[in-house]
């Protein structure tokens, strides 16, 4: 390969020499040929197109990098590729891409961490192996290239602690990943050392040691806190009671690997081994111990062999040993040549978390205090406690010691051996030598330090807090300590002492030591039982009640709030999941279930955009309502009820919205309650929102046939109310209404209530509307009396029968209703029409005390109109058979017969003044432009002769002047010539009419051209003889002189005996 | 998938499994007249030539005991064995047949010098390398390999599953991790 490499650069140096054309044709046909697959790629299946993409990856990566910052972003965008497989592809040409070119990494970083949170554990996998490469890459880059922006470094930062976090993930997989990248990240972040064992791959690889000092923005002292922190965590996890055992066994190797390249944490590797080995988790199956185990050992022999292992030989053969290796097998893995162990001592010494002079202090008392250490890491002080103790408890293990604690200990033997015991005991096989000894009390001192016991703990703790005294707060160490001990700590109390592979006697509770160990400040008496419930440890049968407490009340009741509330805030976020039924349905569930605040909550935060959470109140409103059913017969609607209450009462008070929420809501509960109907009727008297509301009311009436009376009475309710327009429509509503069979009874009945209440001397309360309590009785005003009508006087012209009712109440009615009365029956009888046979009837019949309605009934049909046959027929027949009062024939005077006309007269003209100026309107066709449609019975000519002539016994004579008086008003109908024919016609008579002359004279005055014409009449009056009727004669003689000297002439045909009479 | 072990070959006579098969020692040992005098190839013999020299030193045993039936149906899969310890191929799991193999897989996969850290499980079921042992381990692998494959997670499924099979084939199972 690397030749083929060597081969290829030659050829592309050589080619430069042929023409520069044919490179460039050469570049073309890549691009183009990237082009084409890209396309395919789009169209393709996932199989198809992994193969086209790694084409093109291998096109542009590899055949001609030049083409990798054209083509970048096109590759990228596959990252939201359905197959899971395609964006594991991105991801590994992301790797590539950056690793080809380091800078891409600035573009791509954030593209990575987005990969990193895919919803697909595998993808997040391999986007973790990614970055276990890329890390390095970021760290090489933020070095090298002087522009690097520090945010891409941040935000490596930062998905580096996302990755550590994920060592706690519930996947096995995500957290082996994230083990190996915990691993290598450690290996980045501490210092290569002469003895590190680096594999030939990563020799180039960056590590601490090439960090410089003085960077603007990678800090040194930061990076090793870093990596120090993350060999702290991955150490943690490794002591997890229940990590798996894949989990175990690539934080084993992970340690290996971390003690070859890294030797300064032999310690804590070899440590972790030893505590590991002897406190295998509960959790793992037989199966598991034993693969476990061989992995141990494998790791053991691995580390064993590298040459910084010296100081830890002993305990790495120990651990073998027991591992079933055979000592000489040990022997051929322990490195020959031993290196000097001052060198490495000074060398791990620079590094904080070196441990050489705390191992060493058991053995080379003239070493200085461990003071000399600047940061004694957390590590150091475990690791030295196992050694004091150890030393303390070899001289305590006499064979009757032993004995005794392998007899005490026979009470705390667990029933069923453990598996991970049962799979790792080896007989001892050197009992009782010196060394077997030795390994006893180290065993015994790694449980006791463990559990937080021993005088080398004791001596530890002391000299730390020392230490962190002398750093003035900078010994940041045993904060971290104590998180491993903890651990520990849990281990060795109780069933734990089974621990495996080695004699009982040495897992025995040390009470029996204890009267020894006098020097010590604690007895460790305690030890013999467990102190509390959770010291008890690993083996203990986990009980969740035991960790943890109820609730208080008021607790539960706020975490459930703050639960609810959060779903409720959650609302875009689920929307754009497309999960919003659930969230709904889970919603209504929950807050059904609640009393009180939840729901107010809930109902509040629906009210906020009611269009926008329709669906959620209509889910509350249903689960409500089941809820009462679930519990029949005795459930209470009252929660229901609140619920729709509010909801109604809510969009009612807010301001108009044109979707017709309320009317779906009203429409699709399931029952409308009695407060519910209360909103619907305010909302129906919004002027604003009648209509709507009165058709959704409406559609109640029509739609719930259960309950539909009361629903009608809400409407009915309505028609008399004081707003004009919210009347008016509930009329409208009604009348519509009126045509459904089974409702016109109960609407009637309620008009006819209403009108009732007319006969009554005050108004009844209830038209002052609810609540307003008038004892106190007030008079009937126009108002009132219209209140009770409106309903009524809507459905007359749809029901002409019932204008029989309104006779009947209007006799027993007080004056001032009954004037109410005929004021506002004006549109509704014109509504019915004269043809109409019920008011023909009522006409015929007109009850006593209905004659003033009747007239007006008459009036108002004939206003506009000629009076029919019938209604004439009618009008005389009850004018001359049951009540004679003139009156009523007005209206139809002009539908009555010449003579009927005349007969009547006397009558009329003795009514009041306008009642008269009406019948001459009526008769001389002036009352109105249509007049002259109607066709008088009488000319005006004959009407004024007929005044001449009515009887004087009949009628006085100033009602007659006065009705002449009228006619002589109309001065567009008696025209001089219809005088003329008038004048002629009277002067015929015999006897002469009385008021003759003053007709003349007064025809005179108005038309003095007839003058001539009179002469004429004057003349012929001498022939009758005029002076024998004295108040004609009178007239005569009045004319005579107003008329001088034209009237002379007729003067001189007087005989003489009336002449002085004149001169007179 | 990779199976370290003679009888895994007839996983591929599965489809579905995309499969390779190796030896694990230096050399390819078959059955011979006697357990202390076993046939001995080298990794360059092809199948073709094993049998060829098994049916001309003794046709009725190998064809008896089933050998040549077996290098037969080899032939006709691939050439030559593979050794594993030869293989720079990256497989997700591996399954042996032998505590010792196991060993040996994890010896040589723990030697590589780690590079892209992807993960390989290795498993081993122990199968005695005789014909009938082998059909019926062969079937436990088979049902094992589909069970792997139908999960979603293999990774995160494989401790249960192998409890399982564990409880299943009163057989105990070794199973680790290692590193590309």
């Amino acid at each position: 390969m690397a030749s083929g490499v060597g081969e290829q650069a030659h050829g592309s140096v050589a080619s430069q020499f042929y023409s520069n054309e044919e490179e460039t044709a050469f570049d073309m046909t890549t691009s183009e040929k990237v082009v084409e697959l890209l396309n395919q790629a789009a169209l393709i299946s996932t199989e198809e197109k992994l193969i086209v993409l790694k084409q093109v990856q291998e096109l542009i990566i590899n055949k001609d990098p030049s083409l990798l910052d054209n083509f970048l972003d096109e590759i990228i965008a596959f990252q939201t590729d359905k197959s899971i497989e395609v964006r594991k592809f991105v991801i590994g040409f992301i790797e590539e891409a950056c690793k080809r070119d380091n800078e891409l990494l600035l573009r791509l970083i954030a593209n990575l961490n987005m990969l990193m949170r895919d919803e697909s554990v595998n993808v997040v996998k391999k986007a973790i192996l990614t970055l276990t490469q890329l890390y390095k890459v970021a760290l090489q880059v933020s070095l090298s290239v002087s522009d690097m922006q520090e945010a891409c470094w941040d935000m490596m930062t930062q998905i580096k602690e996302d990755v550590l976090a994920l060592l706690d993930s519930d996947n096995d997989g995500v957290r082996t990943h994230a083990i190996k990248f915990t691993e290598s990240l450690i290996i980045t972040l501490s210092p290569r050392t002469p003895d590190s064992d680096t594999p030939k791959k990563q020799e180039g690889d960056i590590s601490l040691d090439k960090i410089p000092k003085d960077h603007t923005y990678i800090r040194y002292d930061t990076l090793c806190e870093e990596g120090k922190s993350a060999l702290e965590q991955l150490l943690k996890f490794m002591v997890h009671p229940a990590i798996s055992s894949i989990n175990l066994t690539t934080a084993l190797g992970s340690l290996a690997t971390l003690a070859r390249q890294r030797p300064m944490f032999m310690s804590e590797v070899v440590q972790a081994y030893e505590t590991l080995h002897a406190n295998l988790p509960p959790t793992l199956a037989k199966s598991q111990v034993s693969s476990v185990r061989k992995n141990l050992k494998l790791h053991l022999v691995s580390v064993l062999k590298h040459p910084s292992s010296v100081d830890f030989q002993g305990q790495i053969s120990t651990l073998l040993l027991d591992l079933g290796m055979s000592q000489s097998e040990i022997t051929r893995c322990t490195p020959a040549t031993v290196q000097p162990r001052k060198r490495l001592h000074h060398d791990n010494a620079l590094f904080v978390l070196a441990d050489a002079p705390l191992a060493e202090d058991d053995e080379d008392k003239e070493e200085p205090a461990p003071v000399v250490t600047p940061k004694p890491s957390s590590s150091v002080g475990t690791q030295s406690a196992i050694d004091l103790t150890a030393e303390f408890l070899l001289p305590l293990l006499t064979p009757d010691n032993v004995a005794n604690l392998v007899l005490i200990s026979m009470v705390y033997l667990p029933e069923v051996m453990p598996a991970s015991f049962q799979a790792t005991y080896t007989p001892v096989e050197s009992a009782g030598t010196d060394a077997q000894i030795k390994h006893l009390a180290r065993l015994m001192a790694t449980q006791m330090t463990g559990a937080g016991l021993g005088p080398g703990l004791e001596l530890c703790k002391a000299r730390d807090e020392e230490v962190k005294e002398e750093d003035g707060g900078a010994g940041e160490s045993s904060s971290k300590d104590p998180l491993i001990i903890r651990k520990l700590s849990a281990v060795s109390l109780g069933q734990a002492i089974s621990v495996v592979g080695a004699p009982a006697a040495y897992k025995t509770p040390i009470t029996e030591e204890a009267p020894q160990i006098k020097k010590l400040p604690e007895p460790i008496l305690p030890t013999s039982q467990p102190k509390a419930p959770g010291a008890s440890g690993r083996k203990k049968v986990f009980k969740l009640a035991d960790v943890v407490q109820p609730f208080s009340e008021a607790q539960i009741e706020k975490l459930s709030n703050m639960a609810i509330k959060r779903i409720l805030l959650s609302e875009k976020v689920i929307a754009q999941s497309g999960m919003s039924h659930v969230r709904v349905k889970l919603l209504a569930r929950l807050v059904t279930q609640f009393e009180g605040g939840k729901k107010n909550d809930l109902l509040q935060f629906i009210l906020e955009d009611m269009r926008g959470r329709s669906e959620l109140a209509f889910s509350l409103l249903y689960h409500e309502y089941n809820e009462y059913l679930s519990q029949q017969p005795s459930g209470s609607l009252d929660s229901y009820e609140h619920c729709l209450y509010t909801l109604l009462s809510g969009l009612q008070e807010k301001p108009e919205q044109r979707d017709g929420l309320f009317t779906k809501l009203v429409l699709e509960a399931p029952v409308i309650t009695d407060s519910a109907l209360e909103v619907i009727q305010r909302y129906c008297e919004d002027e604003s929102r009648v209509y709507l509301g009165m058709s959704t009311l409406k559609e109640l009436i029509l739609k719930r046939p259960s309950r539909q009376y009361q629903y009608l009475n809400v409407l009915l309710n309505l028609s008399s109310h004081e707003k004009e327009k919210v009347r008016s429509t509930a009329l409208s509503f009604i009348k519509r209404m009126y045509e459904k069979e089974h409702l016109k009874d109960c609407i009637e009945k309620f008009a006819l209530t209403y009108m009732q209440f007319l006969v009554h001397p005050n108004p009844p309360s209830l038209l002052f509307g609810a609540g307003e309590d008038t004892e106190v009785a007030s008079p009937w005003t126009e108002e009132t009396v219209r209140q009770c009508l409106y309903l009524y006087l809507s459905l007359l012209p749809l029901n002409h029968r019932l204008v029989h009712e309104l006779a009947a109440v209007y006799t027993e009615a007080i004056a001032d209703i009954k004037r109410s009365v005929l004021r506002v029956i004006e549109q509704p009888i014109r509504g019915m029409g004269m043809s109409s046979p019920d008011l023909l009837l009522l006409v015929e019949n007109c009850p006593k005390g209905a004659e003033t309605l009747v007239t007006r009934c008459l009036h108002i049909l004939t206003d506009k109109v000629p009076p029919s046959p019938e209604l004439v027929e009618r009008v005389r027949d009850l004018y001359h058979k049951r009540v004679p009062d003139v009156r009523f024939l007005i209206p139809v005077i002009n539908g009555l017969e010449k003579n009927e006309v005349i007969q009547a007269l006397p009558k009329l003209i003795k009514l009041n003044p306008i009642v008269v100026k009406e019948v001459f309107n009526r008769l001389l066709g002036t009352q109105h432009s249509e007049g002259s449609s109607s066709m008088s019975p009488l000319t005006p000519g004959e009407l004024l002769i007929a005044l001449h002539n009515i009887d004087s016994s009949k009628c006085d004579m100033k009602s007659i002047i006065k009705a002449t008086n009228l006619c002589f008003g109309e001065k567009n109908v008696y025209t001089s010539e219809v005088l003329a024919v008038v004048m002629q016609q009277l002067m015929e008579q015999t006897p002469l009419p009385i008021l003759l002359m003053r007709t003349v004279i007064q025809s005179l005055t108005m038309y003095p051209r007839l003058a001539g014409f009179v002469m004429n009449i004057l003349a012929r009056l001498i022939l009758k003889q005029v002076w024998k009727y004295p108040k004609v004669w009178e007239g005569f003689v009045k004319c005579c002189q107003r008329t001088k000297p034209q009237s002379y002439n007729v003067l001189l045909q007087l005989p003489p005996p009336q002449l002085p009479n004149i001169l007179s | 998938m990779s199976c370290v072990s003679h009888v895994s070959l007839s996983l591929h006579s599965k489809r579905g499994f995309d499969v390779r098969s190796f030896g694990t020692g230096t050399h390819v040992k078959l059955p011979g007249p006697a357990p202390d005098k076993p046939n001995i190839y080298d990794f360059k013999t092809t199948y073709e030539q094993m049998y060829n020299d098994l049916v001309r030193k003794d046709k009725e045993l190998y064809t008896q005991n089933g050998i040549l039936h077996m290098l037969d149906r080899n032939k006709r899969i691939k050439t030559r064995p593979e050794r594993f310890q030869s293989c720079k191929e990256q497989f997700d799991l591996v399954i042996t047949c032998e505590e010792r193999v196991y060993d040996q897989v994890l010896e040589d996969l723990n030697s590589r010098e780690q590079e892209s850290l992807q993960p390989v499980h290795v498993i081993n079921v122990d199968i005695q390398d005789n014909h009938e042992e082998a059909t019926l381990g062969a079937f436990l692998i088979c049902e094992l390999c589909q069970c792997i494959q139908h999960t979603d997670d293999m990774e995160n499924e494989m401790d249960e599953l192998l409890q399982e099979f564990e409880e299943k084939s009163q057989r105990p199972f070794l199973h680790t991790v290692c590193f590309y």
